[in-house]
């Protein structure tokens, strides 16, 4: 992968980080970038994480809060002044006063917080906080650096032929069946291709399936790129080693997507992965557990690629002044909120499971990783059902309206229980190749062996108030506590 | 796989007759978190002044040492060339005693340091009921055991118990049985022995200065048998941060000693005032050994006192007291008690 990385980019990078190295003189700064898969809940846990900082709250794992060391923490303006500010204000309104969750991350924002903080040693310091807000999906990019057209077009197909994808990519593999990529270039073929393998990529992402390995990423997130050449080409049934005729269908689509590479792969990567000092990967593993094994293995192997970049992002150190290493890497399975306490643990054990593969390899690197089941914003709580004797341990919250479970269709207004399924002790029962258990996209919802429902946020939270959470103290803690020490 | 499925999701209405929701209280990891706020550093710089001022005084005195040992030597070879290499000898084997005086102190405070951790390990194994941390802590106090040998027949008990305890918990009651049991009742002597010996000789002592000696070495020989006898070998800082220890615990514990002890000892020393003035000025100091006495016993042993009862001051100033009460010739309060101690 090294290769890819040009050796200009490479100069750029450690300029960069050369001139931030510069300023950390001045006024030291942690770039923490918050990530995960769409839906993973990154717009919610940067709007928490902001609140808890300047609201406080009560945060007893992280220790400078509970021990009042931190003064205070103000917003500031942000550094790069052509990204997106991170709208905290109007997604903790939403949150909130109409008690929504808000709008999904599509695309990269930034928000400055100065954190005023005595250190151990007494006196009075200020750290810059850097928040980097990106959809993981961008992150899934990242390995295409190092594919050409081909690598691209066989990977992507596989994926799409893989039975359990079978039933949204039919339409796109039909049309991909009538398309000769030795035929001349034609914009309104390609547009067409193009549009189907969109409809599929954006079909595996419903609720019944989930899949999360869904590159390229701008495709579901198109952002102001919509409708460019770069974002207008799929991958095709290539045939034979040779590279395709100039002037070809095929010929087309690999410039385009040589162009999608440099347009869009190397300036996210060059500007804003490059630079991270700390990075959260946020993970919603219920999701996959709701939907099925194959959703299951299908974040496994997204984690994994995710887990590439991290290495990409390693591998070539110059030097630390040249660039930054991302020391600490946090896993969260979010939205523990929908399991009762007695359950993270095993969540946090499926969790670990889920990013083994990847942490062996990238253990070598010297960067500290942890997992954690964490809720940034606590929308349940918890109660126990008295079922003939035995105590259920269930949790009680407002579904979202639109959903049903149970023959019960839920309106948004009334509050449930919920007994959400039972994870096994041992994570690897899920992962057993013969399907460890059942989710939604095996059809039946009654014979599923989960069901997680959305809640809505909860009720009754004053503007002024702390917003509750699960472990959100401890992800700052490890984030960010030995910047504060 | 279905068979083996656990409960089914379910969805349960609030006005279920079974449903009791729990109060909302925050989730907390109790093993993350921070253990307890670090104290504030003194100095910015990471040094204190005091540390400053004293590193550079030694620093200053061990190059005047240097100095003066190097000019002795250099008169001396001026003088004689014998008395030169005798000098040098005499030299060297300073360094080398030196060396192995610095070696053992800081052997010793190691040891006492691992003690104390030890002791620290098998509160927080108790308290948590972590199995393989209790069997580390026993592996560890059957290693210190190898040391004293009239702990054989106890050390082998233990080691054929070890596997077959289950709960972590039971098994660092069971090495406190086994292993601290017969220290116990030697230290509780050598406490009681002492406090005996300061009473009767402050009794009879012709002068204040000489009882306040005998005293002061009393108890610091006291301190050091005792943690000679559980395991550890403390030098002279060894026994300088010893003695730290016992004084703080003195401090601590004074206040909870007073509940227990106090109207035995007022009651005592005034039934002994009344016979003499020097009879109860032994007393109170045999007392005050005694009591110093369980401060260091306290420091010392290797293992908090779980499935033992700690040793009280009626225990060991038994013999004490009881003297008091007879040479006064009456009963007292605390001869109940003394007399059912005797037997331990």
């Amino acid at each position: 992968m090294a290769a890819r990385i040009t050796l200009l980019d490479e100069a750029r990078i450690g300029l960069r980080s050369l001139l931030d190295r510069v300023e950390d003189i001045a006024a030291p700064t942690v770039r923490l970038g918050v990530t995960g898969l769409s839906r993973a809940g990154k717009t919610v846990f940067t709007t928490a994480l902001v609140h808890a900082l300047i609201r406080g709250g009560r945060l007893p794992v992280f220790e400078p809060a509970n021990s009042g060391r931190i003064a205070g923490a103000d917003l500031k303006p942000q550094p790069d002044d052509a990204v997106p500010r991170f709208a905290y204000e109007d997604h903790l309104a939403q949150i909130i006063t109409q008690r929504q969750w808000p709008a999904s991350t599509t695309r990269i924002s930034e928000l400055r917080l100065a954190i005023r903080y005595a250190p151990r040693r007494g006196g009075m310091r200020t750290l810059t906080l850097d928040l980097v807000d990106y959809p993981g999906e961008w992150l899934l990019d990242l390995p295409l650096l190092d594919m050409s057209f081909a690598d691209f077009s066989r990977n992507s197909l596989d994926l799409a032929r893989d039975p359990a994808r079978a039933a949204m990519s039919a339409p796109f593999l039909a049309a991909l069946a009538a398309t000769d990529p030795a035929s001349a270039e034609n914009e309104t073929q390609a547009r067409a291709l193009a549009a189907r393998f969109t409809a599929y990529l954006a079909a595996c992402r419903g609720e019944r399936v989930a899949m999360s390995l869904l590159p390229p990423g701008r495709f579901l997130m198109p952002g102001d790129l919509e409708g460019s050449p770069a974002l207008t080409f799929a991958p095709l049934d290539l045939s034979g080693e040779t590279a395709p005729k100039a002037g070809s269908l095929g010929a087309m689509m690999a410039r385009r997507f040589e162009a999608y590479k440099n347009a869009v792969v190397r300036p996210f990567f060059r500007e804003h992965f490059a630079r991270l000092d700390r990075q959260i990967v946020l993970v919603d593993a219920l999701s996959a557990l709701n939907a099925g094994p194959a959703a299951l293995a299908d974040l496994e192997r997204a984690l994994d690629s995710i887990l590439t970049a991290f290495r990409l992002g390693r591998n070539n150190i110059a030097s630390a002044l040249f660039r930054p290493r991302i020391e600490r890497v946090l896993f969260a399975a979010t939205k523990a909120d929908h399991l009762h306490q007695t359950s993270h643990d095993r969540l946090e054990a499926i969790l670990q499971r889920l990013v083994d593969r990847a942490l062996l390899r990238a253990k070598a690197e010297g960067a500290l990783f942890d997992v954690a089941a964490l809720a940034a914003v606590r929308a349940t709580r918890e109660a126990s059902v008295n079922r003939g004797g035995t105590l259920i341990p269930a949790i009680v919250g407002t579904p979202e309206a639109g959903q049903s479970a149970g023959g019960q269709r839920f309106d948004g207004l009334a509050e449930v229980g919920v007994f959400p399924g039972e994870l096994p002790a041992s994570p690897d029962a899920l992962f057993a190749a013969d399907g460890g258990f059942i989710g939604l996209a095996s059809g039946d919802d009654a014979d599923s062996d989960f069901r997680f429902l959305r809640f809505r946020p909860p009720g009754g939270i004053g503007a002024g108030a702390a917003l509750p959470h699960i472990r959100l103290d401890r992800a700052l803690q490890f984030l960010l506590g030995d910047r504060l020490a | 796989m279905v068979e083996q499925r656990g409960r089914r999701p379910e969805i349960f209405q609030l006005d279920d007759g079974g449903l009791t929701l729990a109060p909302l209280e925050p989730v907390v990891d109790e093993r993350a978190l921070p253990v307890a706020a670090p104290p504030p550093a003194r100095s910015r710089f990471g040094i204190s002044l005091g540390g400053l001022f004293w590193t550079a005084l030694g620093g200053l005195v061990s190059l005047g040492t240097g100095l003066a040992i190097s000019r002795l030597i250099e008169d001396l070879f001026a003088r004689a060339e014998w008395l030169g290499y005798a000098g040098l000898g005499f030299a060297a084997l300073l360094a080398v005693a030196l060396v192995a005086i610095l070696t053992r102190e800081a052997m010793g405070l190691a040891r006492l340091s691992s003690l104390d951790s030890l002791r620290q390990q098998s509160a927080d194994a108790l308290a948590r009921d972590d199995r393989p941390d209790a069997e580390a802590v026993a592996r560890a106090l059957l290693a210190l055991a190898k040391e004293t040998p009239q702990l054989a027949r106890a050390r082998g008990e233990l080691s054929t118990h070890l596997g077959a305890i289950i709960d972590g918990a039971d098994l660092i009651r069971v090495t406190e049985r086994t292993l601290m049991g017969p220290l116990d009742a030697q230290a509780r002597a050598m406490v009681s022995d002492a406090a005996k010996r300061v009473s009767v000789v402050t009794a009879v002592s012709p002068r204040a200065a000489v009882d306040l000696i005998f005293v002061l070495y009393t108890a610091v020989t006291l301190t050091r048998r005792l943690c000679e006898l559980y395991g550890g070998r403390p030098g002279f800082l060894g026994m300088v941060r010893l003695t730290r220890h016992v004084l703080a615990h003195l401090a601590v514990t004074g206040g909870m000693a007073a509940g227990d002890s106090l109207v035995q000892q007022i009651l005592g020393h005034g039934i002994a005032a009344r016979l003499s003035a020097r009879l109860g000025e032994g007393v109170v100091n045999g007392l005050l050994t005694a009591r110093l006495g369980l401060a260091a016993i306290a420091v010392t042993r290797p293992m908090p006192f779980a499935a033992l009862p700690a040793p009280r001051l009626s225990d060991v100033a038994a013999g004490l007291i009881r003297k008091a009460a007879d040479e006064a010739g009456e009963p007292q309060p605390g001869k109940r008690r003394a007399g059912g101690a005797e037997g331990t």
